[in-house]
Order: structure tokens, then sequence, then C-alpha cells
């Protein structure tokens, strides 16, 4: 349940300040161990064999070359390899998964499937041995567009799930009256649009190792965001109790929401070990990491709404279908998410929303920062500037006229709480005086006559948790030492967020002592408390409450044991920056340190405590404000500025935050105009699996970013009103950029990424 | 064919003992045990193992070992000015957020310490093109310009 008491409001001393990042210390000395970094006595390094061919049965697979090859000890096939079905992403309180994969299957769904897998004595060797190994396929009719998996006919690529190639059955969520809400329209606005498969492209390929030991236990370093889960479903399927794999991840190089499923090399990596009874390491190509990781859901959406001249939505109706690529994975939780999500972010009271996902023979699409939003409020705000254009409205009035307000249902059925958007339209608008950038003489700079300038907005909301979808858990420990100083466990990931520095801003705000005298420990499943995993920016507002509640027992014990050390009630007593002291009388006082250590008597002191949270949801919101020039001749776009307004409730470390903002908006830039993973239509191919073939924007591509965070709805569901950021400025941005792109020279995209010959061919067709 | 390789890491004469096919970058980080420089890409894309040899700086994955014979290699583990001093670059970087996951970090630092050894007071557009060759995926970048803004000044003020 959610903590429903008000927000306490205090006079901060830690929270709110953008304190030294402990682990970027090490980050900055080279110091910070990677998985990559972990290197074991006897370590075997090993290789998936991957699929040359999109769909396919495979008649047989001669593995004695390989074997043979000097310095190969094992080599894994579907023959050899544990049979049981899966999850990809086994989030144990979730109701939305498909128990669709093997370890390895006598099927390939991708071009780029792992078939086989070898442990040699170096990386080279076992390279090498890949090419020995004979396979020989049935190739099957592959599809690789979901319009084409869902046609009566179509090949199946699995034999779970509901049938036709769906991964999960039709999302349906009909609010009110739709057909009686189109009947009072004035007018009703109608399009399709689609989105490209963007990459998370973090820059650490994934990596992991594994070891057994003498008592058949399994130690599992992995790059993960989510070493809970790693470690349940490994345990499930390689038929161990949860005591005897121990997952470690230290520092991460990102996952951006993509290191959240259990990978097939992963099981193979565990697998490779025990049979060889040696480590191994297996560490993804940076072309692997396209091809086996996790990419956003390419879809395509049907969206038509109905408005009032007065510019009240009065009817949405919308169709969404997402590409889940050959396996599950976060295919049903992102179709839920993504379509829900409809119901709102511009009230209207008659919604009918239809989501589906489908099967393809591409590589797996997964979770991704944005997590099917992404798709689903790019049209929806698009839709909003193409009703302001024909009302004659201002774009950014008529959203500010229809956002969601305090009260409305929000996707999770629940009324939302604070209704930041409102206020970061209105800040936005304001700071900007966007009534004077509309009204900007339009004439192009003479210096520059093939450079149109735009302006446009986009606005999202997104949840601080995953739930209803996952039920979520957050939980932290808390150990007051003898000599004073605190201990945090915790079992969230550090990506490299500064969710750890959060917690531990959190829990010495709570207790009342220095920063500095709070450790973290975290990435050992042995160690620490249960934890989901870092994802649905939820890490500060979820186990950042939790931390919270354990500190607030400590505090009470430290507090109870001064008391006996001063000889008078707690309750006279208060704790600040270490020291503990009585209320009415400041110059009796002791330090925690005092409080915790021997005195006569009296033998010193550890205290431990536990917090566990399970929240229901809170929302925060952006409203985006971007500046574009589009060069007439090259069609190439160039993003100039952007004003990103969000409202994220209590702001733990203002730095931090900033950070997630502004990368996000350099990742939502490259989605909406330059990254796309492309898989060729005829053969399920990837045709630019590399970071020079995909294009990022990078230093020279950034725009000025000016961030504004304004603590304008806390929800009382996160420590001291804080609320979640990860995921919000990458949803924002895309359709601000569209909107600048129509704003500069009048044509409309519907899709993403808009690229420059996109944008050469529309100009040509409109004569331009 | 392994090879015996003489060069300077950091200041240290040192020799690695080498595949002749092995990148300075597997050398550095599997036979020298300088894990510090990290493979990103492992072809030249990304920037993450950028280290300076002979003061130019080179994506070490693109460099065989064999060729670092006799030259002078830095990497991050080495531009820390003493034990418990930090570059300043190093401390800017922490103060302003401009590391996140950290990754990308040892190589943009590299990379900037040779921006601002060769131009001690670059431009925002000097910056950005400096570290064209560097992908940061978290950051947006925004931090790291400043944190390359600000050590620029503070080892100014500290020369004059």
């Amino acid at each position: 349940m959610n903590i429903n008491t008000p927000i306490e409001e205090r006079e901060f001393k830690i929270v709110g300040k953008s304190v030294k990042r402990d682990d970027v210390l090490e980050k900055v000395t080279g110091e910070a161990e990677y998985t990559g970094d972990v290197k074991l006595a006897g370590m075997l390094h090993g290789k998936i064999k991957r699929a040359a061919i999109a769909h396919a049965r495979i008649k047989s697979i001669d593995v004695s070359k390989a074997l043979a090859y000097p310095g190969v000890k094992a080599v894994l096939t579907h023959e050899n390899v544990p049979r049981v079905l899966h999850y990809g992403s086994p989030h144990p309180r979730s109701a939305s998964c498909t128990k669709d994969q093997y370890i390895l299957d006598d099927k390939v769904r991708f071009w780029g499937e792992g078939v086989a897998a070898i442990a040699a004595t170096s990386e080279e060797i076992a390279d090498e041995a890949l090419d020995l190994i004979e396979v020989e396929y049935e190739a099957l009719p592959a599809v690789f567009e979901p319009e084409d998996a869902a046609l009566p006919g179509a090949p199946l690529i699995h034999d779970v799930g509901p049938g036709g190639n769906l991964v999960l059955d039709p999302v349906r969520v009909n609010r009110g009256d739709v057909e009686a809400g189109f009947a009072q329209a004035d007018f009703i606005l109608e399009g399709t649009f689609s989105g490209g498969r963007p990459h998370p492209a973090y820059m650490e390929p994934n990596v992991c190792i594994a070891d057994w030991d003498g008592s058949n236990k399994l130690t599992f370093w992995t790059s993960t965001q989510s070493s809970f889960m790693v470690r349940g479903i490994l345990a499930e399927v390689l038929g161990l109790p949860l005591t005897k794999v121990r997952v470690l991840v230290d520092h991460m190089g990102g996952g951006f929401g993509a290191k959240q499923d259990c990978f097939q090399h992963e099981f193979l990596c565990a697998l490779l070990a025990k049979e060889t009874r040696r480590p191994v390491k297996m560490e993804f190509t940076r072309h692997e990491t396209f091809v086996a990781g996790r990419a956003r859901h390419p879809c395509r959406i049907w969206l038509k709404q109905g408005f009032k001249n007065d510019g009240t939505l009065v009817a949405r109706d919308m169709k969404l279908v997402y590409d889940s690529g050959a396996y599950g994975s976060h295919g049903p939780g992102v179709t839920i998410v993504g379509t829900t999500a409809a119901t709102s972010l511009y009230r209207c009271e008659n919604v009918r929303l239809e989501g589906r996902c489908l099967y393809t023979n591409t590589p797996i699409n997964g979770a991704f920062r944005g997590y099917g939003v992404v798709q689903s409020y790019y049209p929806l705000d698009i839709q909003m500037d193409e009703a302001a254009e024909r009302l004659g409205m201002d774009p950014a009035e008529l959203k500010l006229k229809n956002v969601v307000r305090a009260g409305d249902i929000a996707p999770s059925g629940h009324p939302i709480v604070g209704h930041g958007l409102e206020i970061c339209l209105q800040h936005g608008i304001d700071v900007l005086d966007w009534k004077s950038i509309r009204n900007r003489d339009r004439t192009p700079d003479p210096k520059r006559p093939h450079i149109r300038k735009g302006w446009g907005t986009g606005c999202e909301m997104h949840g601080s948790s995953a739930y209803p979808g996952i039920k979520e858990q957050g939980n932290a420990t808390v150990k007051v030492n003898e000599d004073g100083t605190v201990t945090l466990l915790t079992g969230a990931a550090g990506l490299g967020t500064g969710a750890h520095t959060a917690l531990a801003q959190i829990v010495a705000e709570e207790l009342g002592v220095r920063f500095e005298d709070v450790g973290v420990i975290h990435g050992d499943t042995d160690v620490v408390p249960w934890d989901i995993g870092a994802f649905a920016s939820h890490t500060t507002y979820l186990v950042g409450t939790a931390a919270k509640m354990a500190a607030t027992k400590v505090r009470a014990s430290v507090l109870e044991r001064a008391a006996m050390k001063l000889q008078v009630k707690a309750e006279e007593l208060d704790l600040t920056d270490g020291q503990v002291f009585v209320t009415a009388e400041p110059g009796r006082f002791m330090s925690v340190a005092e409080a915790m250590g021997p005195s006569r008597g009296i033998p010193a002191a550890n205290i431990v405590a536990n917090g566990t949270y399970e929240p229901t949801k809170s929302y925060s919101f952006a409203a985006h404000f971007t500046e574009v020039d589009v060069d007439m001749e090259t069609g190439i776009v160039e993003v100039k500025r952007v004003v990103p307004v969000h409202d994220i409730g209590r702001v733990i470390h203002p730095i931090a935050a900033q950070g997630q903002i502004e990368g996000g908006i350099q990742q939502g830039i490259g989605h909406t105009l330059t990254e796309d993973y492309i898989i060729d239509k005829k053969t399920g191919r990837s045709l630019n699996a590399g970071l020079v073939d995909y294009k990022m924007p990078l230093s020279m591509d950034m725009p000025d970013i000016e961030t504004i965070i304004l603590e304008a709805a806390p929800d009382p569901g996160g420590p001291w009103g804080a609320k979640g950021v990860g995921e919000d400025p990458i949803i924002a941005i895309g359709p601000s950029i569209a909107n600048a792109i129509y704003d500069a020279i009048g044509v409309r995209f519907h899709h993403y990424p808009i690229t420059p010959e996109d944008i050469l061919k529309a100009l040509r067709e409109k004569g331009a | 064919m392994k090879r015996i390789v003489e060069l300077t890491i950091n200041g240290e004469p040192r020799d690695m003992t080498v595949e002749t096919c092995c990148s300075l970058l597997d050398a550095l980080r599997d036979d020298v045990g300088l894990t510090g420089t990290k493979k990103g890409c492992d072809v030249g894309d990304c920037g993450a193992c950028t280290v300076i040899v002979d003061g130019q700086p080179v994506n070490a994955c693109l460099m065989l070992a064999v060729e670092a014979e006799g030259r002078t290699v830095e990497t991050i583990e080495g531009l820390q000015p003493g034990v418990d001093v930090l570059h300043p670059l190093q401390d800017a970087f922490m103060r302003h957020g401009a590391s996140q996951c950290g990754f990308c970090t040892p190589g943009i630092l590299m990379m900037a310490k040779k921006l601002l050894d060769d131009n001690p007071r670059p431009t925002d557009e000097d910056i950005r093109f400096g570290l064209s060759g560097n992908i940061c995926r978290c950051t947006g970048y925004t931090k790291i310009f400043d944190a390359i803004k600000s050590a620029a000044l503070e080892m100014e003020a500290a020369r004059s």
C-alpha cells in the first residue's frame, strides 16, 4: 500500500544537495570493477554459434570437428542442454510474462539466434571453433513485419501463446462511450503512425562469468539490472534451490532497461562452466549486443480523435501494434503499459484502445526506457498539434487546456495525486515567452537562406513504478555500527544513475547523520535484501521509501540508547548531524558514536532494522520545448535548443536528476532523427549492428539543454514526495522535435526516425 | 607466436608477453592488469579504450600491442598526479556529474587531458570537436562539457 500521510515539510541537510557520488570516484580513477574486468584463475572463454537464417528447423548439428579443435573444452547444443520452457523476463511479481523460450531449441526464430556454444582456453580459439560446427537447416517461411505475422496462414513462430503469432491476447481498454463521443465532435482527426527500432546501445556489452564450487553452488557475475531475477530464473531452469545461485554485479556500464532479461548467453555460460568445471566468461561483441540484445518494440498505431470547437477532446479511438521480435520478452508488459498509457496524458472521457503484440522473425525486443509509452504518446502529442492548427490555436495552449489534472483517473486506474503537467507547461510558456516565439518573424536569415527554424512542444507523464502490472516490493536493511557509522544494504542495481548515492542521502537525512558516514553495500544476492530490479523509474521512489522506513526505525533505537546514557527520555531527544541532544537543552548532547560505543556497564551496540515497501503509483510529468533548424537542401535536422521542464516531486540529488533528463534527451533525439536498428525485410539479417552504422547523437550533435526541474507535485508515496525521473525525458522529446519540424517546414511526419531522406522527399512532394 | 614488448606505461618501464595479433587494449587489460581502459566495441567506433601513446590519443583496440614497443603509454590509472590527489579533470567530473555509468569515462578523461594539454583555453566548439570520437550514452554530454570547462579554468588559475 502507498503511504498516505501528508508529506513532511522540513529543512533538509542532505536531501536536495548534489553531494559527491562515491561510485564516481572509482569511475574517474579507473578502479571501478565492471563484470568484464573480473578475471578468475583457469577461466575459459565462451562463444555462441549464431544462425545465419531467420526461421528454420535444425535438421542436424555436428560438433565433432569443433570438439576436436585444440583448446576447445566443451560444446553445447540443443541435444545436450536441459529442455526447460522458460520466461525471458520473469519478474516474479508480474502477471504478464510469456513462457516461450528454451536455452537452445531445435528451431531458429531469428537471424543471429544462438544454436550452439563453445568454451575454450581463449576467445580466439572459441571463435575459430565456431566455424567448425556444422549445422544443417530446413528453412521455414519467415515473417518480418507484424502485419504479415497477423495474416491468416502466416507461418507460426511459436507453438505457445494465444495463436496467430500473438504474444498475448489483445489488450482492450474501454472508458465511456466512444461512439457517443464522436457524435458530439465538431471535427475528427485520424492518422496512422509508426516507430522504428531504436537500440539502447549501452556502452558496456553484455558480459557474464560463471563459476561452480564443489558444493554445486553457482557464483554468477553478470551485468544486469535485476540480479534477483537472474538468480530466480537460473535456479528454476537449472533445477537449483535459490541458496545455490549467487549473483554478483558491482558497477555496470548502462542498461536503460534492456539488461533486465535473463539472456540465452547467461544460461549457456553457466552450463559451460558446469560442464568444464572451470570458470567461464562470456562477453558479447558490439555486433552481438545488437543482434542478441534487446531493442525498443517497433510499432504501428492508428489514432482517431474527436474534438469540439473549443478544443475539448471528446473521443479517442486507438489501435496499437507492437513488434515483439522472435520472443515474448517484455512484449506483454510493453503492450499493456503502452496501451493503457493512452487513456491519459490528454484528458478524454470516451476512450477505446486496443493493443496487440506479434511475434516476427526478427531480433528480440525488450524493455527500454519509456517502455511502450514512447510509442503511444508520440501520436497523441502530434495529433494535438494538428488539432491546434485546425482550431487556429497555439498548440501549447491547447495542450494546457487538455492535460490531465489532479483526480483524473491515471492509466493505473488510480486518481492522479499531483497535476504537475499543467505547471510544467505553463512554466515553459512563461520562461520562454512562448507567445513571442510563436509570433516571431519567420523570414529566413539572409546569410543562411536554406535554413528554416521551428519550435515545438511535447508532453509526457510516466509512472514511478510498474504498478499495477508488477506489484513491486522495495527492501532495505540499515545497520548502525558501534562507531556510529551506518551501513545500508540494498539490492538495487548501480546502473550509473546515482541511485546508491540517493539512497544513502535518504538514510543520512532521516537518521540524522552525515552523508559521509553512510556506506552502501549492494550487488550480492547472498548478502543484500531481495530486490525486484532497477527499472520503471522506481528505485528512489520504491527502495528510497524502504530505506527511509528502515532509517526511521534505527533512529528510534539510537535515541533510546542515547536516552539511557544521558538519563533522559528518548522523546526528549533529537538527532542531527550525527549528534544526539536534549531538545530543550541543546548543551546536553553526545555523538551517535558515543551512543553506540561502550561506556561503563554498557557494552557497544549494533542496531539493525529493515524497511519493506509495497507502493501503488505516482506519476512524474514533463513538457519539452524544442528548437530545430531544418536544412532545406540536405534535409538535415539540427536540434538547437531544448528546454525540458520536469516535475519529479522532491529532488534528492539535483545534478543526478538533471543528468537523467539530459541523457534521456540525447537518446530521444537519436530515436526521433537518426537511430533505427534495421532488419532486412527479405532475409531478417541485421544491416547496421555497429556503432558507426547505427547513428547516435554524439558531442557535436547535442543541443543546448536548459533543464528546469520543478518540485511541483510531490507524491506522498515517495520519500518526502520524491518521484521517478529516469524514463520521462525520452518520451516528451520525440513529439516536441516532430512538432518543431512541422513548425519549420510545414510538413507533418507521423513516424520516427525522421531522416534527411524523408524530409527531402516530403519537400519535393510539397513542391518546396 | 608470442613476443616480449618493452614499453613505458604511466611512467614505469614494463614488459608484456603478447601474441602478435593481440591489441594494445587486450594487452593492457589482460596482461598488464590495467582494466580501467574499457572495451566498448573493439573496432575503433566508441572511444572507450582511448589511451595516449607518445602524446597522441589512440583507440587501444586498433593498435597492436607489438606496435607499442619502445613507446610511452598513458592510461587512466596514471592520470592521478599522486595517491589521494585527483587530476583537476577527475575532480571536475565528480563535481559536475559528468560520469553516470562510467564506462566511457576513462576514455573521455584521457581525451580531455590531451585536449587541455594542447589547448588550455578551449572554446565550447573545441571541446565538442575534441570529444567527437568518444561515445557517451548516459549524460547527453552536457555535464561533461561543464566539467572540462571548469577543469580548464582551475588549471589555468593554478598556473598563474
